[in-house]
C-alpha cells in the first residue's frame, strides 16, 4: 500500500515537473521566433546539435551583437529540449530550383 | 523518477524534431539563380552545394556554394559604385569600376572553400553551420591585382596589412565583416580583385569587386569589396579575432580554446572528398567509377589514392590535367566490385610539398579545416 501511494506520488510529482518542463519549452519556442528571427531564419538553429553549456555560451555570444532576450532561461530550455547534442542530427533540407538556365538573376 | 521523467521528456522532445524536420522539407525556398542546393540557412543564405555536382573541374556558378555572415547588401550600382584605397598610402583613391577594368586584367583558376567546411563530421558537435563536403567550389576568377591596386595608390613600404570591408553591414551589434592580410599575401600576382567569377557578375557571390586569396581559406576573399586600407597592424574585429583563429596547439576534443593562443588561419591544408558514388548509395555489380576532387591550399595536389576495402590496400587514381597551385584536381577511378556487399571507400590525397591527408582531422573548437581522408559506406547489389 505505502509503495503504491509512493508511486502515485512520484508519478504526480514527475507529471508536475514534465507540465512545468512543457511551458517552458514552449515560452522558449516562442522566444526563438522573436529573439532569433530579427537577424537570421531559425534553420540556423534548428541545424545545430550543442550541450547546455555549448548553447548558453552560443546565447552570452548573440545577447553581445544586440538580440533582445526577454525570457533567456525558456529559451535555453527550448534549446537543450530540442537541439542538445543527445539529439540526433536532422536531414538536411534542400531548396527548390532557382535556376533557370540562360537567365542571370 | 529521474528516469521516467527523461525518458517521458525525450519522448516529447523527439516529438519537437519531428515536427521541426517535416515544416524544413515543407517549406523550403528557391534561391535564384540557383540549382536545388542544401539549405543551411535561408537568411542569410548558406547554401551547400550537393556532391554530385562537382563533376566539372569549373564548377558552375548555379550550384556554387554560399556563405554569408550578414546579410547580403542591396544590388550594387555600378555607375555609382567606388573602391576606396587608403590608409598608409601616398595617394588615396576612388576608383570606379571602369577604372578597375583598365588596369591589366589577370584570370586566376582557385578553388574556395570555406573555413568550416566538413564542421559537419567533427564530434563532439561545435556550433557553427553544419557543413559536409560541399563548401567548396572552383571557379575562374578574373580581375586586377591588389598590387596594381596598391602600387597607383602609392603604398607605404612600412604597411604590414591590407585591411578589407566589403558592403555588407552587421545587424544589431552584429560587428562589422572586416579582414586583414598580411602585405606578402596581398602583393602576391595571383591575389585580385576580382570583376567576374566564370565570366559573370552575380552579387551573390560579392560582385561587382570580390578580393580573391588564392589558397587561403574562403573567409580571407571578401565579397561586395568596398575599402581596401593599408595598415601597420592587423584588424583587431570579431572576424579576425576570435574569428577564424585555429588553435596553435591541438586541443583535446570538447575542450575550450585557449585564447592567447589562437592564430589566424593561414593557407589550407591537403584534402580529398569522394562525389561518387554517395554516402551510403546502392550500386550494381558491375563496373563503377568512383570520383571526386582533391586540393591543397597554395600547393597543388601530386597524388589521390582510393581504397575499395577500407584502407588495406590503395590504387591511384587518375587526376585531371591541369596540375595548379590553389586550384583542385578532380580525380577518378574505375572499380569493378569483385562481390555484392557493403563496401568502405576511402580517398587520401598528397600535395606538391609531401603534406599528405591525415586519418584524423584535429578537432578544434569552431571545427575549422576538416580535411580527414574520406569515407563513404557504399552496397553493390547483384544486378537483377
Amino acid at each position: 500500500m505505502r509503495t503504491a501511494i509512493s508511486i502515485a506520488g512520484v508519478t504526480v510529482l514527475a507529471l508536475v515537473a514534465l507540465a512545468a518542463d512543457e511551458a517552458t519549452v514552449e515560452r522558449g519556442r516562442k522566444e526563438a521566433g522573436l529573439a532569433c528571427t530579427p537577424c537570421h531564419s531559425l534553420r540556423l538553429v534548428q541545424s545545430q546539435r550543442l550541450s547546455r553549456a555549448a548553447w548558453n555560451k552560443e546565447l552570452d555570444k548573440m545577447a553581445g551583437w544586440g538580440t533582445k532576450m526577454t525570457d533567456r532561461d525558456a529559451l535555453l530550455e527550448y534549446l537543450v529540449a530540442n537541439y542538445g547534442d543527445d539529439k540526433p542530427p536532422s536531414p538536411p533540407a534542400m531548396s527548390k530550383n532557382g535556376f533557370t538556365p540562360g537567365k542571370q538573376p | 523518477m529521474p528516469f521516467s521523467r527523461r525518458h517521458l521528456f525525450a519522448t516529447l522532445a523527439s516529438g519537437a524534431i519531428a515536427s521541426h524536420v517535416a515544416r524544413a522539407a515543407d517549406d523550403t525556398i528557391a534561391i535564384p539563380g540557383k540549382r536545388p542546393m542544401i539549405l543551411h540557412n535561408d537568411r542569410p543564405e548558406d547554401l551547400e552545394t550537393p556532391v554530385r555536382y562537382f563533376d566539372s573541374w569549373l564548377t558552375p556558378i548555379e550550384v556554387f556554394f554560399v556563405r554569408q555572415h550578414l546579410p547580403r547588401p542591396q544590388a550594387i550600382n555600378p555607375e555609382s559604385y567606388r573602391l576606396t584605397v587608403n590608409g598608409m598610402v601616398s595617394k588615396p583613391l576612388q576608383l570606379t569600376l571602369d577604372e578597375l577594368k583598365k588596369l591589366p586584367q589577370f584570370t586566376v583558376p582557385a578553388t574556395i572553400e570555406c573555413t568550416g567546411n566538413g564542421r559537419g563530421f567533427y564530434s563532439p558537435k561545435v556550433p557553427g553551420i553544419q557543413w559536409m563536403r560541399g563548401a567548396i567550389g572552383n571557379a575562374e576568377w578574373r580581375g586586377p591585382r591588389v598590387s596594381d591596386v596598391l602600387k597607383m595608390a602609392g603604398v607605404n613600404s612600412s604597411a604590414a596589412f591590407i585591411e578589407t570591408d566589403g558592403a555588407d553591414v552587421g545587424l544589431a551589434s552584429t560587428p562589422d565583416f572586416v579582414r586583414s592580410l598580411p602585405m606578402n599575401k596581398a602583393m602576391h600576382p595571383a591575389t585580385i580583385l576580382a570583376l567576374s567569377m566564370n565570366g559573370r557578375t552575380p552579387d551573390i557571390h560579392g560582385f561587382p569587386v570580390r578580393l580573391i586569396v588564392p589558397g587561403w581559406d574562403g573567409t580571407s576573399s571578401v565579397k561586395w569589396v568596398v575599402r581596401v586600407s593599408a595598415t601597420a597592424q592587423a584588424s583587431t574585429g570579431f572576424f579576425m579575432n576570435p574569428g577564424y583563429r585555429y588553435p596553435k596547439y591541438a586541443l583535446p576534443p570538447g575542450t575550450p580554446a585557449r585564447p592567447a593562443e589562437l592564430e589566424v588561419i593561414e593557407g589550407m591544408p591537403v584534402k580529398s572528398c569522394i562525389t561518387a558514388p554517395e554516402d551510403q548509395q546502392k550500386i550494381a555489380l558491375e563496373p563503377a567509377t568512383i570520383r571526386g576532387f582533391a586540393w591543397a591550399g597554395e600547393n597543388a595536389i601530386e597524388r589521390v589514392e582510393v581504397s575499395t576495402d577500407g584502407g588495406s590496400r590503395w590504387r591511384d587514381a587518375q587526376l585531371s590535367p591541369k596540375k595548379l597551385p590553389f586550384a583542385w584536381r578532380l580525380w577518378s577511378l574505375e572499380w569493378t566490385p569483385a562481390d555484392p556487399g557493403y563496401y568502405t571507400l576511402l580517398s587520401r590525397a598528397t600535395d606538391t610539398a609531401g603534406r599528405v591527408q591525415p586519418i584524423v582531422s584535429p578537432w578544434n573548437p569552431s571545427g575549422y579545416l576538416w580535411n580527414a581522408i574520406d569515407r563513404v559506406g557504399i552496397t553493390v547489389e547483384k544486378s537483377a
